[in-house]
């Protein structure tokens, strides 16, 4: 090249507002412009010849050398970005400053490459103004929240925090790199209470209301704290943000000053008392001790007789699980034979009459299977004001008094209703049909007084239902017999002499204590307490209006009685089921490990062996993830828990159990297992091939309360392209509506506060002009999707199979 | 969807280009680690080939679907463009596991566009580099640039789209400081490219024999 032709390339080169580098096959600099002369520090003639490396010894250039490298051997260009790559190169400029850069490097010549090209571009001024506006926006915001004393969070659409302010940091003890990504559950003790709080506010755009939670912070103390929270959005992106003030002061004031009043009104009590009756109360003090070991010597009977007869009501429902089985199997054999089949119609009703009365047995024995739920009991008792009326009849005034304020209860709603009715039967008994009952519930706290003379009770908060009548009466020796099993004061024939046993033998299993108070001629009050819930009120669900139907997957039986055994595979054949069967624990699990595709595993709880079900359950989800369980049982105290209860999650079926009970059961967890593998499946494949594009952007409300398969369908149904907006129940469901144009309503069939159909109902009064979809775990009957021309979409349902409903349902829709 | 094209591969053809791809994608994920300092996990669940119309049907054309894509262009012996494709919505999942510690939000979704490209960068290169490199041509491949829309459009990029072209499909998932983040890799060739593509696998198979056993060319 002449030299003109040089010194006019090397002026292009010098003019050019950015660093531009040429480097040889060996990476070493043959061009190094004006602006990096400047930039740098070195001119020209000092680097030529050398390599980065070499030219920058004290600077870690991260990526740079390989993005050469990579030009130099496979043609490839890289961008390395100030953001991601910060200060790669130290470069100044004129007034000193670091010039914040973004570097590109590219091959030079083809087949072959004949160098390398780095281009330097000055993003200061760009970057600055950036950073600059960003802080005039968030100013005011950070200001507030940078200083706010209060514990502050932003959670992303998975629960997952993505922001925590200073407060947080410092209250919780966890480090912001802790917190961040950290799904949010996991800080609280009170988790039920916070998914609750956290849904609300995803589910509407107003604040909820502030909820108590109580959080553990990272050295393991907890903490008190009153959250509420608000969603908001940005781009297509929702997150909600949770405020969270510390009230410990608060609490540990109030609690003080509670305790503080009750023990200066216990002073001044006893030291009257102390005044006065000095003999008097040495005299009480020996009848205390006396009635006392009679209530040991009381509980301590029917703890035996409740063995007793625990143990005969298992070995029992195992014998009528047996019976049961093989009669409905029996049915099908004879049918068509009147006379055949109306025998055994008959023996199957001896069958559940007798079921009945082994469950009765096993309520006293306090070994019956609980699934209790946090519910109010003041509503629970209004609601059964009817039924109650009903059942004592015209000639008794029923009274309900609730109390303020109620306090909820764990307890098992089944049972409560059991109890109440009992025992309002048994006083219409004691006055004859004529009289009053009254239905009393409060809050109440046993203290350590009471507790002293009474047997089997603790300390504590509860919820107290008091039922009194104006009957006839107890004698003191009729009143320590009262809740014995086949006691009963009533002539031969009416009543089983059971009813009072079972609440005794409930109220006890819940963790409560129940009381008597009774005066011949004027009537008793039966005192029971349940023991006080801090959590919030659940809903109920009623999985029992669904049709049965059978299937085709495969269940693992294990259950150790021969006959038992026999008898359920029999019956799951006859249902269509494929069966595997297995004697015990271990032996289910060998099935298992031999990599059997089961669908679903049905097992007693109490097996022989060293391996427990519970175990098994786990071990086999671990080779089988999404596997359903269905546990069975005749009674157990240890694997379901200690008090009975059912741990999350656990389904249970108990023995024992009709045809048409396994076979539903059998499809709820089946159901619901199968959707939740589907959502994990059909979403990744989702994502990439959907057939179905969406025509027009249309927004749906989704109503389902399993949460992870609520919001599996919101990310499916936002893929599809439409807009999606959770609901977890009904009413938020019908509050959204109310206030959000929406176009398509997909709910769930069952929902916890009222029917899918209700809520439709609802819905289609407000809006007539909504299509709807129902997705449910069973096949639907004509009641569900008639005269609305809603279209049904049979659980577990894959991406296309929704796409289409909501196409559908899209073109049926009457909008114009 | 079924793989009809003018130029078929053989069962061979395929397993050597699916061969390939694995390679390129662990170099990618040897890149990518050396980028975040975190180990990276990259697996290739699936290679398909079809036509570019398929592959525009197959991604919808609705008014949702909103997908984030580096685009980077390439020729020499072959001429073409390759995507790294992500669902819109996973994108910050993964600036923040690129960039990881405890950056605020804000400052994260600035930080999107830059993060997205470096990424897209890395892994089209070493995918890309690695395939070249093993078949023995030359590339050139151009800077990354970020650009949102629906698959439709990242098709219909000019030149207009030939019924003859060629759409190669590379699902990938990789796991990045326990993010889980599901992509894919769509490389767009011509029919003359293609035409060249399967003569190249032709002779690559009889280098490597048909055992085909591939040594790795790319440095950690």
């Amino acid at each position: 090249m002449k030299p003109n032709e040089q010194d006019r390339e090397q002026s292009i080169l010098d003019a050019i507002n950015g660093g531009l580098i040429l480097l040889d096959t060996g990476g070493r600099v043959q061009s190094w412009n004006a602006w990096m002369e400047r930039a740098s520090g070195f001119s020209a003639a000092e680097v030529t010849g050398k390599t980065l490396t070499e030219i920058f010894p004290d600077t870690d250039l991260k990526r740079l050398p390989s993005a050469i490298t990579a030009a130099l051997a496979s043609s490839a260009s890289t961008w390395l970005t100030n953001a991601l790559n910060p200060n790669l190169l130290p470069l100044r400029s004129r007034s000193s400053l670091p010039v914040l850069h973004d570097i590109a490097v590219s091959p030079i010549g083809a087949e072959p490459v004949t160098g390398c090209l780095i281009f330097v571009t000055d993003v200061t001024m760009t970057t600055n103004r950036e950073r600059y506006l960003r802080q005039q926006q968030n100013a005011r915001y950070d200001a507030v929240v940078e200083s706010a004393p209060d514990v502050i969070i932003t959670l992303d659409h998975e629960g997952r925090i993505q922001f925590a302010n200073p407060a947080a940091v410092s209250h919780l003890g966890y480090s912001v790199a802790e917190l961040i990504g950290k799904e949010a559950v996991e800080l609280f003790e009170t988790r039920l209470d916070f998914v609750a709080t956290w849904r609300s506010a995803m589910a509407s755009p107003l604040s909820t209301r502030p909820i108590e939670l109580v959080a553990r912070r990272k050295d393991g103390s907890q903490t008190y704290l009153e959250a509420s929270a608000s969603q908001w959005k940005t781009g297509s992106r929702y997150f909600v943000t949770v405020i969270l003030r510390d009230i410990n002061q608060r609490r540990a004031t109030d609690a003080a000053l509670r305790a503080s009043e009750v023990q200066a009104r216990n002073a001044a009590a006893a030291l009257t008392e102390l005044n006065q009756t000095l003999e008097q109360r040495v005299q009480d003090r020996t009848a205390q001790l006396t009635s006392a070991e009679d209530a040991l010597r009381q509980s301590q009977k029917m703890e035996a007789i409740g063995s007793l007869t625990g143990g005969i009501a298992h070995d029992f429902n195992n014998l009528l699980a047996v019976i049961s089985g093989n009669l409905h199997l029996l049915k099908h054999d004879v049918a068509g034979n009147e006379p055949a089949e109306r025998r055994v119609k008959n023996a199957l009703d001896g069958v559940a009459r007798s079921a009945k009365l082994s469950t009765q047995l096993l309520a006293f024995a306090r070994r019956q299977p609980l699934a209790p739920k946090v519910i109010n009991l003041g509503r629970f008792i209004e609601d059964m004001d009817d039924i109650i009326g009903k059942a004592v009849g015209e000639g008794v005034t029923v009274e309900v008094k609730i109390g303020p304020e109620l306090w909820n209860t764990l307890i098992d709603p089944g049972n409560v209703e059991n109890a109440l009715l009992n025992l309002a039967i048994n006083a219409r008994d004691a006055m004859d049909g004529q009289g009053s009952l009254t239905i009393e519930a409060s809050n109440a706290i046993l203290d350590a007084d009471y507790v002293r003379m009474h047997a089997d009770v603790v300390r504590g908060e509860y919820v107290l239902i008091a039922v009194t009548d104006t009957g006839e009466g107890m004698t003191p020796e009729v009143m320590t017999k009262v809740f014995e099993p086949f006691f009963t004061t009533k002539p031969e024939g009416r009543g089983t002499g059971l009813g009072l046993s079972m609440v005794y033998g409930f109220v006890r299993q819940s963790g409560g204590h129940i009381k008597i108070d009774s005066e011949v001629g004027r009537g008793t009050t039966i005192r029971l307490y349940l023991p006080r819930s801090l959590q919030i009120e659940e809903q109920l669900v009623d999985i029992d209006a669904m049709p049965v139907v059978g299937g085709n997957e495969m269940v693992l039986v294990a259950e150790d009685d021969e006959a038992v055994r026999d008898t359920v595979v029999a019956l799951l054949n006859d249902l269509g089921y494929r069966v595997l069967k297995a004697k015990d624990a271990q032996s289910a699990l060998s099935i298992v490990e031999s990599g059997m595709p089961i669908d679903v595993l049905f097992t007693d709880v109490v097996m022989p062996g060293t391996l427990k079900s519970t175990e098994l359950a786990r071990k086999a989800r671990e080779r089988i993830p999404h596997l359903a369980v269905l546990f069975t049982s005749g009674y157990s105290q240890d694997a379901i828990s200690n008090s009975g209860r059912l741990d999350e999650n656990v389904e249970l079926l108990s023995k024992p159990y009709t045809r048409d009970a396994l076979a539903r059961k059998l499809r709820h967890v089946l159901a619901n297992a199968t959707q939740k593998k589907l959502m994990q499946a059909n979403f990744d494949a989702a994502l990439l091939t959907g057939k179905y594009p969406a025509k027009k952007l249309l927004s749906v409300l989704v109503c389902e309360d399993d949460p992870l398969i609520l919001y599996s369908t919101i990310e499916l149904v936002r893929h599809m392209g439409h807009q999606a907006t959770p609901a977890a129940d009904a009413h938020t469901a019908l509050s959204i509506l109310a206030t959000k144009p929406i176009d398509i309503v997909l709910t769930d069939v069952g929902l916890p506060d009222m029917s899918g159909a209700k809520l439709v109902e609802e819905a289609l009064l407000q809006n007539p002009e909504l299509a709807i979809i129902f997705a449910s775990g069973q096949d639907q009957g004509s009641d569900v999707s008639s005269s609305n021309g809603a279209i049904t979409l049979p659980k577990p349902f894959t991406y296309d199979a929704l796409a289409e409903a909501i196409a559908s349902a899209a073109r049926k829709g009457r909008r114009p | 969807m079924t793989d009809a094209h003018p130029v078929m591969l053989t069962e061979l053809e395929m397993d050597a280009l699916t061969e390939l791809v694995n390679l390129g994608v662990s170099n990618a994920a040897l890149s990518l680690r050396e980028m975040v300092r975190e180990e990276v996990l990259l697996s290739v669940p699936k290679v398909t080939i079809m036509t570019r119309e398929d592959a525009i049907a197959s991604l919808g054309e609705g008014d949702g679907r909103k997908l984030v894509a580096v685009h980077q262009h390439f020729h020499g012996d072959i001429e073409g463009r390759a995507l790294l494709i992500f669902p819109e919505t996973k994108s910050m999942e993964l600036v923040r596991a690129v960039v990881g510690g405890d950056m605020p939000l804000e400052e994260l979704m600035e930080l999107e566009q830059e993060a997205l490209a470096e990424t897209g960068n890395v892994i089209l290169n070493a995918c890309l580099g690695t395939i070249a490199n093993n078949l023995q041509h030359s590339l050139q491949i151009s800077l990354p640039e970020v650009v949102y829309g629906h698959g439709a459009e990242f098709f219909r990029l000019a030149p207009p789209p030939n019924v003859a072209d060629g759409v190669l499909f590379i699902y990938i998932n990789f796991v990045v400081r326990e993010r889980d983040i599901t992509g894919y890799i769509a490389m767009l060739l011509d029919l003359p490219s293609l035409i060249t593509l399967k003569g190249m696998l032709g002779r690559f198979i009889e280098r490597v024999g048909e055992s085909g056993i591939v040594t790795r060319s790319h440095e950690a």
